[in-house]
C-alpha cells in the first residue's frame, strides 16, 4: 500500500486527534529518527486534485499547527513507506535545517488588487505616424511606457508592504504581477509572537492606502517556506 | 506572549478584506487554470514544445521591440529607417500570430510563470 504524506514534524512523539485524511483514512505520525511525518493510507496511485481533497491536505496540515511548525509537503505527494524513510535518511541535515528556519513560526499572506486605469502614454507630436511602420513603433512605445510605469507602481507597493512589516517577518516570499489586477501577493514567515503587532502593521498600512483593495491572511502552515523535494525522488527514483 | 506547548497561540486563520468579491474572483481564475490532470500523448507533447518554443520567439520579439523603440526615441534613425524598422517588426508580430492559431494557443499561453521572480512577459 502507497502512503499520502502530508508535512513533515521534528518533536511530535503522537497525534492527539487529526481529522480524516485523503479517500477519508486514518492518519498516523510515522516516526522516522527525530523526524515524524503525517501519512495516510492509500489505495490508488495519484490523488485528483480537486477541492476536496486541498481542503483534506490542508485541514490534516493544520491539526498539528498548535502544537509544532510543520514542514507541509506538496499536494498529491505519494510515496512507499521505505522510500520515504530513505528520503528522511538521506535529506535529514538538510530538513532540519529547514524545520529550524520555520521553527515557531506562522506564514502570513498579504494580497493587493489594483484597480483598472487607463494612463497610458499620450502619444507625442513626434509619434504622428507618417506611415504604417512608425504608427506600429508609436503604438509599441506607447505600451512599453505603460507597462514600465506599471511596473513602478507595483515595486511601490512591495515597498509600503515590506517596510509596514520591517522587523516582524523572519522571511517572505514577494510575487509582483505588474499587468495583472492581483499586482501582488506576498507570503511572511512570522514569529507566532508578533502575529498580532504583524496584523496592527498591516491595518495601518491598508488605512494608509484606502484606494488599493488587501486582503490579509494567516496564520497558515508555512507551504510558502518548506521547499521539500520529495518529488526529486519520485521523479528519479533516487532511494 | 511567546509561543511554547504549553502556551499556544490560537491558529485558527483569519482573512481581512473589504473586497470579498474581487479576491474571490481573481483566485477563482488562478484555480481554474489548474489542470486536474495531465494528459501525456503525442499531440499534447507536440504542443507543449510548440508553446516552448513559441514562448522564446516572443520573449525575444519583445526585446527587439523595446531595442528598436529605444533607437526610435535615442534618434538616430532616419525617419525611413523607423517606417522599414516597424514593416519588419510588424511582419513579425503577424508570424506569430499566424503560428499561435496553428497550434491553437492565446496569448496567454505563450508565457512561463517564474514562481516568486514573475512571470517571462
Amino acid at each position: 500500500m502507497k502512503l499520502y504524506a502530508y508535512c513533515l514534524t521534528q518533536g511530535l512523539d503522537a497525534l492527539d486527534h487529526s481529522p480524516p485524511g485523503i479517500s477519508d483514512a486514518k492518519v498516523s505520525l510515522l516516526k522516522h529518527e527525530e523526524l515524524g511525518v503525517l501519512v495516510s493510507g492509500l489505495e490508488i496511485d495519484a490523488v485528483p486534485v480537486t477541492p476536496e481533497h486541498a481542503l483534506t491536505h490542508a485541514a490534516v496540515v493544520r491539526s498539528v499547527l498548535d502544537r509544532t511548525t510543520p514542514l507541509p509537503f506538496r499536494f498529491g505527494t505519494v510515496v512507499g513507506e521505505q522510500q520515504l524513510k530513505n528520503y528522511l535518511t538521506a535529506r535529514k541535515a538538510a530538513l532540519q535545517t529547514q524545520l529550524k528556519h520555520v521553527h515557531g513560526c506562522v506564514e502570513m499572506n498579504v494580497k493587493i488588487i489594483q484597480q483598472v486605469q487607463n494612463d497610458e502614454a499620450a502619444p507625442r507630436p513626434e509619434d504622428r505616424p507618417q506611415g504604417p511602420g512608425t504608427a506600429f513603433l508609436a503604438e509599441k512605445r506607447r505600451e512599453i511606457i505603460g507597462d514600465e510605469r506599471k511596473a513602478d507602481q507595483a515595486a511601490e507597493l512591495s515597498t509600503l508592504v515590506h517596510e509596514a512589516v520591517d522587523g516582524l517577518i523572519k522571511d517572505e516570499q514577494v510575487t509582483l504581477r505588474p499587468s495583472e489586477r492581483l499586482v501582488f501577493a506576498a507570503a511572511h514567515l512570522v514569529e507566532r509572537s508578533t502575529v498580532q503587532a504583524y496584523r496592527e502593521k498591516v491595518s495601518e498600512a491598508v488605512k494608509r492606502r484606502p484606494e488599493l483593495h488587501f486582503l490579509v491572511s494567516g496564520p497558515w502552515p508555512p507551504y510558502s517556506f518548506a521547499n521539500i523535494e520529495l518529488e526529486f525522488l519520485t521523479q528519479f527514483g533516487v532511494t | 506572549m511567546a509561543f511554547s506547548p504549553e502556551n499556544p497561540l490560537s491558529v485558527e486563520p483569519e482573512i481581512e478584506t473589504s473586497h470579498v468579491d474581487e479576491f474571490v474572483e481573481q483566485l477563482r481564475c488562478v484555480t481554474d487554470s489548474l489542470p486536474s490532470r495531465i494528459n501525456i500523448d503525442a499531440q499534447s507533447v507536440e504542443q507543449g514544445l510548440a508553446k516552448l518554443v513559441l514562448t522564446l520567439i516572443e520573449f525575444i520579439r519583445r526585446l527587439l521591440e523595446k531595442q528598436a523603440v529605444r533607437r526610435m526615441e535615442g534618434g538616430d534613425l532616419s525617419p525611413e529607417q523607423i517606417e522599414e524598422l516597424g514593416l519588419a517588426l510588424m511582419g513579425l508580430e503577424a508570424k506569430l500570430q499566424e503560428l499561435k492559431s496553428q497550434f491553437g494557443l492565446t496569448d496567454e499561453d505563450l508565457n512561463l510563470d517564474l514562481g516568486p521572480i514573475g512571470r517571462l512577459i
